[in-house]
C-alpha cells in the first residue's frame, strides 16, 4: 500500500475529509514516515498548538499511529495509510449497513465513523442519535460525502421508535461491524509485533531456551500475544445459536432486508415492510435488555465489512448466470458464512498466483440453510427439469423430484424443500464460477465457499474486463488462452486461439506495449541468435494486478483532483449557495440559471464521486479480497 | 517342399511363395518378425540362414522393406507388386530418397532433412526429387508450421493435421470466415440444448408460479420465451461427437470435420466465454440462452457499435477517462498533462450527464 499514487490518494482523501491541517500533518508524515514531534514540527512548519490539536484528533481517527519508544522515551508518529484509504469506502459501508440493519444503524455507524472511535456513553448523549429529535443535518456532511448526508437526513422517520441506541449497537457489534478499541490498535503493526516479541523474550521460561527452539517459541508467542492485544471482537457474547442479534427474526418470518427486498419487489409487492424496518430490535430485547457498557469505546471494523462487501460481489457474480431465486439461496449461505468469517484472508498480502492454497469457509449445514431461506420463495420455478429428451434417469433422484414437482406443492414438505435448496446450491457449484462447493461432514450435507478461488476469479474478471475494453474480444481470447496454458510460442498460440497470424501479432504487440503480456526469449544455443531463439508469450496476472492497482489509485486521485478543480471553477457561485441564508432556501434566493447550474454541479460531483467509488471497488478486488 | 532343397534357384522360388503367403494371410501393413515368417511353415526345418536368404532376395526385389522393430529386432513389411515395380525402376539414389520420404509417412519431410539422412549431394538430391516428382511418386506439400520449408511426401498420401494445421486452414492460411460460421452454429446448437425452454402452453407450471407470487408470472408472460437452467448433474448437454455430427449434417462445411477439429473449436469458444466445458470437456454448456445468442449473432454483421452490451460488465477503470487515456503515465498535477488541464474529463462529464 506504500506507493507514490497510494500516498497521493490518501493525502487527498484526508484533505477532502478533514481539511488542510490534517492534510499537512499527514503528508509530512507520509513523506518522512516516522517522526518525533520536534522533527514533525520542523518539517510541517506548524505551530505547536496546531500540531498537538491536529495529532490528537488524527489519533482519534486512527489516521496516525504513535509509539513511545522504550529506549529513549520519545514518541514517534507514523501515518496509517490503510485507515486513510478506508475513508473512501465509508459511503459504501453506510449503504450496506442501511440495507442490512436499517437507517438508524447507518446513522449510528456514520456517527462512529465521523468520530473515529466513540465511547458508548458519549454516543448516548449525542442529539442526533436520540429518539425524538428534529432533523439534524451535516453532522458529517462534508466529511462523508453525499451518501451519508442523505441518510442523515432521512433517518428522522424512525425517531418515534423508542430508544434504539443500545439494541442497534448490539446488533452492529454482534455482526462484527464494530469492535472494541484496544490500546495496541494505536500503534503500528510492526511496533506491536516488536513489543510483543520483547515481552515474550523477557519471560523467564523463554530466556532459558536457545537456538531454534527459542525462535519458534518467540514466534508463536508473539502471534498469540498480538492477537490477544489487538483483539477487540465483540461478537462472542452476543451471538446466539450462531446468529447475531437482530438477524434472527428477519429470517424466521421470511421478511428479508434490503438487498432481498429489492430483488423481490417485482413479485412481493404486497409485503409491506417499511413500517417494521426496525421492529426486530424491540422484539429481540425481550430477554436481554441490558445496555452496552457505557465505558466501552467502539470503532468500525473495516476488515469484517470487507468480508461483507466481498460477499456482495459474489452475489453479483451469481446473479449474472442464475435466477433471482438461486441468488437468494446463495445470499442466505453467504450470510451464514459471513457471521463466522472475521477477515477476507489470513495473510497480509495477496499471495502469488498458484502459490495460494485453498481456504474453505466454514461449512454451513444444509438443514440450517433450509430454515434460513424464505419459505415463500418459489424454488421450483427457476430450474428446468432433470430430463427433457431423455427419460432415462441417471441419478436415481427422479422419484424425489417427482414428488416435488407433482403432488405436494405447498412448501410445507420439509425434505423436498431441503432438496430444492440443495439443487440451487448445486447449480451454483458448477463451472465457470464454482460459487459453492459441497462437503459431507459426518454424514451431513454442508455447503462451503472457496473464498480464495473466488477472490482470484474476481481479480481475473476485473483484469479481463480492462483488457476487453482496451484491446477487444480477440485480445481477451488470447489472454484467456495464455492464462490457461502458461507460456506459449506464437504457433501454438495460434492453433489454440484459431486466429490469423496477422491479427494475433497485432493484438499481442499492442498488449505488450500496454504491459499486459510479455515475451520470454529462450535461446537454443550460446550465441543467442534471434533465429535460433524460441519466443514465448506469457501473461502474469500478479504483475498486471499490481500495475493496475497503481493505475487505479492514480485514476482515483485524478478524479478527486479534477473534482477540486471543477469546484474551484465555480468557487464563487458555490460559496453563494453555501451561505447560511441561501442554504435550504435555494428556490427563493437563486435565479433560474443559478438553480440549473447548482443541479449540474451536484450531478457532476455525484458522478465524479461515484466514479471514485467504482474505482474503489476495483481496489477492493485487487487488494483487499 | 522338402524336395526343393536349399539350392540357389529355389531360394527365389521359396521367397516368392513366402511373399504370396504373407500377402494373403496378413494385412498389408503388418510388421513381420522372424517368428511370423517361420510361423508360415514355408521354410523347411526353420532354417534361419535360408529364411535370411529369402528375405534378402525379397528386399532386393523391393518386395520387402527392411525395418527395425522393437528391441532392435529385424522386421519386414511387404510392398505391393505395383509399388515394387515402381521402385525397381528407380536409380539407387532415387530409391534411397524415396525410402526416406516414405519413412516419414503423412507428416512429410523437409528437403534439408532428406539431405542429412541420405548424405547425397544437393545437386544429386535435387535431380532425384525432380525425377520422382515427375513420375508423380512424391509431391511437395505446404507446412503451416514452417511455411518457408520445402517439404515432400508420397504422392498418394494426404498430409496430416500437423502439416495442414487441421481443418481450419485452407492452403496453410487460417480460414477466419469458415471458423466464425462454424463457431456461430455450434454456439447456437449448444445453447439450444443447455437451456430448458418453458413451454408457452404449460398450464400447471404457470399456475404454480402464480400461486407462489403473482408478480413473477406476469413479468414472464410478457417475455417471448423463457429459459431456465438445467439442474446440476443434468445429462443432456451436448457432447463432442453429437456436435461433430450436427456440424457435418448441417451442410455449412464443405469438408467433413473430425472430432479433434470440433474440440479445438469448442475450446476456443470456451476461451471466448461463450461456452463452458463440464466434466473435463466431455460436455458443453452455453453461457447465453438461444434468444440471446440469436440476437447477438444477428447484430454482429451490422456494425460494431452495438457490440458493447455483450462485453463483460464494465468496471471503474474502463469507465473513467483515465482508463482510456493515452498519456495516463505522464499525468501529474501541475505537469504538462494534469488533471486540471485534462481534455478527456469534460467530454466525459458531458456525455454522462447529458448537458
Amino acid at each position: 500500500m506504500t506507493s507514490q499514487y497510494a500516498a497521493e490518494l490518501c493525502a487527498l482523501l484526508v484533505e477532502d475529509n478533514f481539511g488542510e491541517l490534517f492534510a499537512r500533518i499527514f503528508s509530512t508524515l507520509q513523506r518522512y514516515d516516522r517522526l518525533s514531534l520536534p522533527r514533525l514540527k520542523f518539517y510541517s512548519r506548524l505551530s505547536d498548538r496546531q500540531l498537538r490539536h491536529g495529532l490528537a484528533a488524527m489519533i482519534q481517527h486512527h489516521l496516525v499511529y504513535h509509539y513511545t519508544s522504550y529506549d529513549d522515551g520519545v514518541t514517534y508518529y507514523q501515518p496509517n495509510l490503510q485507515a486513510a484509504y478506508y475513508l473512501v469506502r465509508s459511503g459504501k459501508i453506510l449503504e450496506f449497513i442501511q440495507e442490512r440493519l436499517g437507517k438508524y444503524a447507518a446513522t449510528l455507524m456514520a456517527t462512529i465513523m465521523f468520530l473515529g472511535h466513540a465511547q458508548v456513553g458519549y454516543l448516548e448523549t449525542l442529539p442526533e442519535l436520540q429518539p425524538e429529535q428534529p432533523k439534524t443535518n451535516g453532522v458529517n456532511g462534508e466529511a462523508e460525502g453525499e451518501k451519508t448526508e442523505e441518510q442523515m437526513n432521512g433517518h428522522d422517520e424512525h425517531s418515534e421508535q423508542p430508544a434504539l441506541l443500545h439494541p442497534t449497537l448490539k446488533a452492529l457489534a454482534s455482526h462484527g461491524y464494530i469492535f472494541r478499541v484496544r490500546d495496541a490498535q494505536f500503534q503500528s503493526y510492526a511496533d506491536n509485533a516488536l513489543d510483543a516479541e520483547r515481552a515474550i523474550k523477557s519471560r523467564p521460561d523463554v530466556k532459558q531456551l536457545k537456538g531454534k527452539k527459542l525462535d519458534e517459541t518467540v514466534l508463536e508467542g508473539t502471534v498469540t500475544l498480538l492477537k490477544e492485544r489487538l483483539d477487540g471482537d465483540l461478537t462472542r457474547g452476543l451471538m446466539h445459536n450462531g446468529l447475531p442479534r437482530g438477524a434472527k427474526r428477519r429470517h424466521a418470518n421470511g421478511s428479508m432486508d434490503a438487498p432481498n427486498k429489492r430483488s423481490r419487489v417485482d413479485y412481493a409487492a404486497d409485503e409491506d415492510e417499511e413500517e417494521e424496518e426496525n421492529e426486530w430490535s424491540d422484539d429481540d430485547m425481550g430477554g436481554d435488555t441490558t445496555p452496552m457498557e457505557l465505558g466501552m469505546v467502539v470503532r468500525v471494523n473495516y476488515e469484517k465489512l470487507d468480508v461483507a462487501l466481498r460477499n456482495r460481489r459474489f452475489l453479483d457474480l451469481a446473479e449474472l448466470s442464475s435466477s433471482p431465486a438461486t441468488r437468494q439461496v446463495y445470499e442466505c449461505l453467504l450470510r451464514r458464512i459471513e457471521y463466522q468469517t472475521k477477515q477476507c484472508r489470513d495473510s497480509a498480502e495477496i499471495p502469488r498466483e498458484g502459490e495460494e492454497g485453498e481456504q474453505y469457509s466454514v461449512p454451513i449445514a444444509l438443514s440450517a440453510l433450509t430454515e434460513e431461506v424464505d419459505p415463500q420463495l418459489d424454488l421450483t420455478g427457476s430450474i428446468g427439469p432433470m430430463e427433457i429428451s431423455q427419460p432415462v434417469n441417471r441419478r436415481g433422484k427422479r422419484p424425489l423430484e417427482d414428488s416435488v414437482n407433482g403432488t405436494d406443492r405447498d412448501g410445507s414438505d420439509a425434505p423436498s424443500r431441503t432438496y430444492e435448496i440443495d439443487q440451487h446450491l448445486s447449480l451454483l457449484s458448477q463451472p465457470p464460477y464454482n460459487l459453492t462447493s459441497k462437503r459431507m461432514l459426518s454424514g451431513l450435507i454442508t455447503w462451503t465457499v472457496e473464498f480464495r478461488h473466488l477472490a482470484r476469479k474476481l481479480r481475473h474478471l476485473e483484469l479481463e474486463r480492462m483488457i476487453e475494453a482496451r484491446y477487444g474480444d480477440v485480445a481477451l481470447r488470447v489472454i484467456r488462452v495464455l492464462h490457461a496454458k502458461g507460456k506459449l510460442d506464437e504457433k501454438r498460440l495460434q492453433e489454440i486461439s484459431l486466429l490469423p497470424f496477422k491479427d494475433l501479432r497485432q493484438v499481442l504487440a499492442s498488449m505488450q506495449a500496454g504491459g499486459f503480456v510479455d515475451l520470454q526469449e529462450v535461446p537454443r544455443d550460446a550465441q543467442r541468435q534471434p533465429s535460433r531463439t524460441i519466443y514465448l508469450w506469457f501473461y502474469d496476472p500478479d504483475r498486471i494486478r499490481n500495475s493496475i492497482l497503481e493505475d487505479t489509485y492514480k485514476a482515483m486521485s485524478r478524479c478527486l483532483q479534477r473534482l477540486r478543480f471543477e469546484r474551484n471553477r465555480l468557487k464563487e457561485f458555490l460559496e453563494k449557495t453555501e451561505r447560511s441564508d441561501v442554504k435550504g432556501n435555494e428556490e427563493r434566493y437563486l435565479s433560474q440559471a443559478e438553480l440549473t447550474l447548482l443541479d449540474q454541479w451536484k450531478s457532476k460531483e455525484a458522478l465524479l464521486l461515484g466514479e471514485v467509488a467504482r474505482l474503489d471497488e476495483m481496489v477492493a478486488v485487487m487488494r483487499d479480497y | 517342399m522338402a524336395s526343393a532343397g536349399p539350392s540357389g534357384g529355389s531360394v527365389t522360388e521359396l521367397a516368392a511363395r513366402l511373399y504370396d503367403a504373407c500377402l494373403n494371410q496378413f494385412p498389408s501393413d503388418h510388421l513381420f518378425y522372424q517368428q511370423d515368417l517361420l510361423g508360415l511353415n514355408l521354410v523347411p526345418k526353420n532354417d534361419l540362414a535360408l529364411l535370411l536368404q529369402c528375405t534378402q532376395s525379397l528386399v532386393n526385389q523391393k518386395l520387402f522393406r527392411l525395418l527395425q522393430g522393437k528391441n532392435d529386432r529385424l522386421a519386414w513389411k511387404i510392398i505391393s507388386r505395383e509399388d515394387a515395380e515402381k521402385l525397381q525402376n528407380l536409380s539407387p539414389d532415387e530409391s534411397l530418397v524415396y525410402n526416406v520420404i516414405h519413412s516419414t509417412g503423412r507428416s512429410g519431410i523437409w528437403v534439408r532433412a532428406i539431405g542429412n539422412r541420405t548424405n547425397l549431394h544437393k545437386s544429386i538430391l535435387d535431380r532425384c526429387l525432380k525425377s520422382l516428382e515427375g513420375k508423380s511418386y512424391i509431391k511437395s506439400v505446404h507446412n503451416v508450421k514452417y511455411p518457408s520449408r520445402k517439404m515432400y511426401m508420397l504422392a498418394n498420401l494426404a498430409p496430416s493435421e500437423d502439416v495442414t494445421g487441421g481443418a481450419w486452414f485452407t492452403d496453410g492460411v487460417l480460414d477466419e470466415n469458415f471458423i466464425n460460421s462454424v463457431a456461430g452454429f455450434i454456439e447456437y446448437t449448444v445453447s439450444r440444448k443447455s437451456w430448458y425452454e418453458v413451454p408457452a402452453s404449460d398450464g400447471p407450471r404457470n399456475k404454480r408460479i402464480k400461486t407462489a407470487d403473482g408478480g413473477m408470472a406476469v413479468k414472464h408472460e410478457g417475455a417471448p420465451k423463457e429459459y431456465l437452467p438445467f439442474p446440476a448433474g443434468y445429462q443432456g448437454y451436448p457432447t463432442v461427437p453429437m456436435l461433430t455430427g450436427a456440424v457435418n449434417e448441417s451442410g455449412i462445411t464443405p469438408v467433413r470435420l473430425g472430432e479433434e477439429s470440433i474440440t479445438q473449436l469448442l475450446e476456443m469458444l470456451c476461451y471466448d466465454n461463450k461456452l463452458v466445458a463440464l466434466n473435463n470437456g466431455e460436455v458443453y454448456r452455453s453461457v447465453k440462452n438461444p434468444e440471446e445468442v440469436k440476437s447477438q449473432q444477428a447484430r454482429k454483421p451490422r456494425g460494431d457499435d452495438a457490440g458493447i452490451d455483450d462485453r463483460l460488465v464494465k468496471n471503474g477503470m474502463t469507465e473513467a477517462p483515465c482508463g482510456h487515456c493515452p498519456v495516463f503515465k505522464l499525468c501529474a498535477p501541475g505537469g504538462a498533462v494534469s488533471p486540471e488541464s485534462c481534455e478527456y474529463f469534460d467530454p466525459w462529464l458531458e456525455k454522462a450527464l447529458g448537458f
